[in-house]
């Protein structure tokens, strides 16, 4: 077989494996298909699929700009296959980013509602436009194959100059808010990566990899399709690499010394190893490379300095986007097979149209030969076998279609038997809040609460308020139900109603026609109510509604108990405007006399470790 | 034993499976793939559209032309068929593995109909194989898959009917139930890639056909070009 034909076979079975472990993804979920956990949410499909596929379809502006704007004529032949690369590049992230998302029908969202606060808003909605533009920019090509579309594609080139410019701009936009994304994580990224002007390196760093990446596809291309490489234009990609590489080692290294981190390079830490490892890959070897001509004009030359810079920039990306977290979340995370399989298959997909729009379409001066071309071609009968698979075209896609379903039939198959049965949600039991007149609510037990002045509450609000506005009475002579005894998970609704029990002789030994109508349908719709037996569950003056048996989680209705009263209060009495808001309860400390009142030691074991900040203003506790 | 009939249950089941229902997919996107491309390149584009529409029906329908012509053969290819879709679909053990792993459940057939079900199509699986050894025109146009077909579908038919029914013992039943997993898988596999995908494809055999013979204008040059008689009459 030859080079392209072995190449896409190789491609067809990686999409195949990744295919089966999609499907899997969208059906069972990301805990089925990942390693992430809820400390390392943003794995190896946001570090590579994401950061580093923008960043390697960085050379379509690049091109672009240095074509148009710049006007170096010389360049026009690498223009459309940069454009190219840059479309499917665009594309093949969202599609990279869907995986990790999930829920793709629901993408317009990010149209309608906006937060203009969030850099991935912006990033969103860049990448959106953004590749509109690279669409549009491109669409020219493949109408040009048809004359029924001339009046189209004449109408988009008159729009052509535009174009070009808007995609230079959403480029500078968000390749650099990629990098502002992370500015809010200083205490989570490592120091040797963060940096107040992340957004900057990123952007530069994206213009070299785009020279680069658009150095490597020309190679490979030619490589693959037995062409004579463009060495000539390629050195001078090469050329201007070394100044852009070079800006963004000065400002790494800049940056680094202004905020004293540069002693920390050579710290001996996995850390400090990487890093040293990243720059050297990324920038330094391959600045010294290019920077002697003779090793630059060589197409080997040309293949190792791109090859390393473009590795060390994914490296790069990969760090930035969580790797480096790892050290200081104390998380252990690394990407399960099936994760690599979808970051590989996608940019298998993205190669394989590349390959069939280079066959396809005008993108090189000369379209490389179509092995169908030619009818009066004799028989070619297969290497392995001495049967015929019919035409060129008819044989490969005979031949890409079973690598294509056997590879997804064996990745369907290696599929772990545990995965496939997804986990559910992990139940957090609610347990009852501890202390005597003040109590500490703190449901899962993890120290983060709120204290609770009920002897206070009660006190103060004692003619308008009973038992029964805050408690339900669900149970025979019940003066009080404690809230985590129907609320039992922290998180999610349970059942509150226990059908099985009710029925037994241990509990109420109910007959089944006592609560279902002996002429309907034995259903939890058609049966009496709760509040129809108990009916104590919703006494004169209670605030809480009981409809139907599903209780709610326990983080859920605490809330609700206590900011339906707190809000309403907020607004009747004058001094407390911030009764309704976070720190009235969730505070790192409490007053004084609630401490002092807790009991059983919670004061000493629990002080300060309320979830929330100090509030702002002292006002509250005064 | 039980590991090893875990993995044929899960992991190769899984593959078998995904094997069949795609290989079946594949021919059957490149039969309409290739019509369509036939048609596209046709010089005479006139389609005899309620004939084929009209036999495709005919041919569909089990009592058809070949009844009339050995009825004997298509009674019980007919009766072989019934019991080869109906009862590895709806068997309740089935039903309850899928149910089991992926929450969908459907209408099972009686565990009774089941039985006799299976019975009579290993039955009519014999019955067709012997029709095919002893019928001259029959064997003189068999490949060899034909008579390895109905002795490899009848092997899950007969485990299957093993391990449901006889009482034997726990190693006999493990031994019958891997034949029977093992078995089934195998004939999945094969699905795609032998005469049994006349599942998918027998649908359309008419309206394919009838474009095979839709051919390019100036075939007749291309053909007398690559023969080296380029110019003489073909």
């Amino acid at each position: 077989m030859d080079r392209v034909q072995s190449t896409k076979l190789v491609l067809w079975v990686i999409t195949g494996l990744a295919a089966a472990v999609g499907v899997t993804r969208f059906v069972f979920g990301l805990g089925a298909t990942t390693n992430l956990t809820d400390a390392t949410p943003w794995g190896f499909w946001i570090g590579f699929d994401v950061m580093a596929g923008v960043a390697l379809a960085g050379g379509g502006f690049v091109v672009t700009a240095i074509f148009y704007i710049l006007r170096r004529e010389e360049f026009h032949h690498l223009v459309r296959p940069a454009v190219l690369t840059a479309f499917l590049g665009y594309v093949a992230v969202i599609i990279g980013l869907m995986f990790d998302l999930g829920l793709p029908w629901n993408i317009w969202h990010m149209i309608i509602y906006w937060n203009p606060h969030s850099p991935l808003f912006e990033v969103g909605w860049c990448v959106m436009l953004y590749t509109t533009v690279l669409l549009l920019e491109f669409s020219p090509v493949p109408l040009e194959e048809s004359s029924h579309y001339a009046m189209v594609r004449s109408f988009l080139m008159k729009f052509r100059f535009p174009l070009v410019l808007l995609g230079i701009m959403l480029s500078t936009l968000h390749q650099s808010s990629l990098g502002s994304l992370f500015l809010i994580m200083p205490f989570k990224l490592n120091p040797l990566w963060y940096s107040n002007v992340l957004p900057i390196q990123f952007f530069v760093s994206a213009i070299a990899l785009g020279l680069m990446m658009v150095s490597l596809e020309s190679l490979v291309s030619h490589w693959l399709y037995r062409r004579k490489p463009e060495t000539h234009l390629v050195a001078k990609l090469s050329k201007a690499a070394v100044w852009v590489l070079s800006t963004y080692l000065g400002i790494k290294l800049i940056d680094m010394a202004i905020s004293g981190e540069l002693s920390t390079i050579f710290a001996g830490t996995w850390e400090s190893n990487l890093f040293i490892f990243e720059l050297l890959l990324s920038a330094i070897i391959p600045i010294v490379l290019f920077s002697i001509p003779r090793i630059r004009n060589t197409p080997a030359g040309q293949w190792i300095g791109s090859s390393m810079v473009v590795f060390g920039m994914i490296l790069n990306r990969i760090d930035v986007g969580g790797l480096t977290m790892l050290g200081i979340t104390g998380d252990s995370y690394f990407p399960s097979w099936m994760e690599l399989s979808i970051s590989l298959g996608v940019v298998s997909v993205a190669a394989l149209a590349f390959l069939y729009a280079i066959e396809k379409f005008h993108i090189w001066e000369v379209r490389p030969k179509h092995p169908e071309s030619d009818p009066h071609a004799e028989p070619i009968f297969g290497h392995t076998s001495e049967v015929w698979l019919g035409a060129p075209a008819v044989a490969a896609r005979t031949k890409y279609s079973l690598a294509l379903i056997l590879s997804f039939a064996i990745g369907f198959a290696l599929i772990p038997q545990h995965r496939t049965q997804g986990e559910g949600v992990v139940q957090v039991t609610a347990q009852k809040a501890r202390g005597g007149t003040t109590l500490f609510i703190d449901g899962n037990r993890n120290g983060y609460g709120a204290l609770f002045d009920h002897a206070g509450h009660a006190d103060s609000l004692k003619p308008e308020v009973s038992c029964a506005t805050c408690h339900h009475m669900n149970l025979p002579q019940d003066r009080e139900s404690g809230c985590w005894e129907c609320h039992k998970s922290m998180y999610s609704e349970t059942r509150a109603f226990n059908h099985d029990w009710h029925g037994s002789p241990a509990g109420g030994n109910i007959a089944c026609s006592v609560c279902h109508d002996v002429s309907a349908d034995r259903e939890a719709t058609s049966a009496k109510k709760c509040k129809d037996c108990h009916i104590d569950l919703e006494p004169d003056g209670s605030s809480i509604l009981v409809e139907d048996y599903v209780a709610g989680s326990y983080a859920d209705v605490m809330h609700q108990q206590c900011l339906g009263c707190h809000k309403k209060k907020s607004t009747e009495i004058a001094d407390k405007p911030d009764l309704a808001l976070c720190p009235t309860c969730h505070r790192t400390s409490p007053p004084p006399h609630m401490k002092s009142d807790v009991g059983m030691g919670l004061a000493g074991e629990y002080s300060g470790s309320v979830v929330l900040p100090a509030p702002a203003s002292e006002s509250v506790e005064k | 034993m039980e590991a090893l009939l875990d993995f044929a249950r899960g992991p190769l089941f899984r593959l078998s499976f995904a094997v069949m229902a795609l290989g079946l997919l594949r021919i059957l996107i490149f039969d309409l793939y290739g019509a369509i491309e036939a048609y596209r390149r046709a010089g005479d584009k006139t389609m005899p559209w309620n004939l084929v529409m009209r036999r495709s029906a005919q041919w569909l329908l089990p009592i058809n032309r070949a009844f009339k012509n050995r009825p004997a053969y298509s009674l019980i290819s007919i009766l072989f068929h019934i019991g080869l879709l109906l009862v590895p679909i709806f068997l309740f053990a089935h039903i309850q593995l899928w149910h089991k792993v992926i929450g969908i459940s459907w209408l099972s057939l009686p565990k009774v109909v089941a039985d006799y079900l299976t019975i009579l199509t290993i039955i009519c699986a014999v019955a067709l194989l012997i029709g095919r050894v002893f019928n001259h025109s029959s064997s003189f146009l068999s490949r060899k898959q034909d008579y390895l077909w109905p002795l490899l579908l009848s092997m899950p038919f007969a485990t299957g009917y093993i391990c449901a029914n006889v009482g034997v013992s726990p190693s006999v039943y493990q031994l019958s139930m891997m034949a029977h997993v093992l078995s089934g898988e195998i004939a999945f596999i094969l699905i795609p890639f032998t005469k049994i995908a006349h599942c998918v494809l027998m649908p359309f055999s008419q309206l394919i056909s009838t474009l095979a013979w839709k051919f390019p204008p100036g075939t007749d040059e291309d053909v007398a070009t690559t023969m080296n008689k380029k110019g003489a009459p073909v």
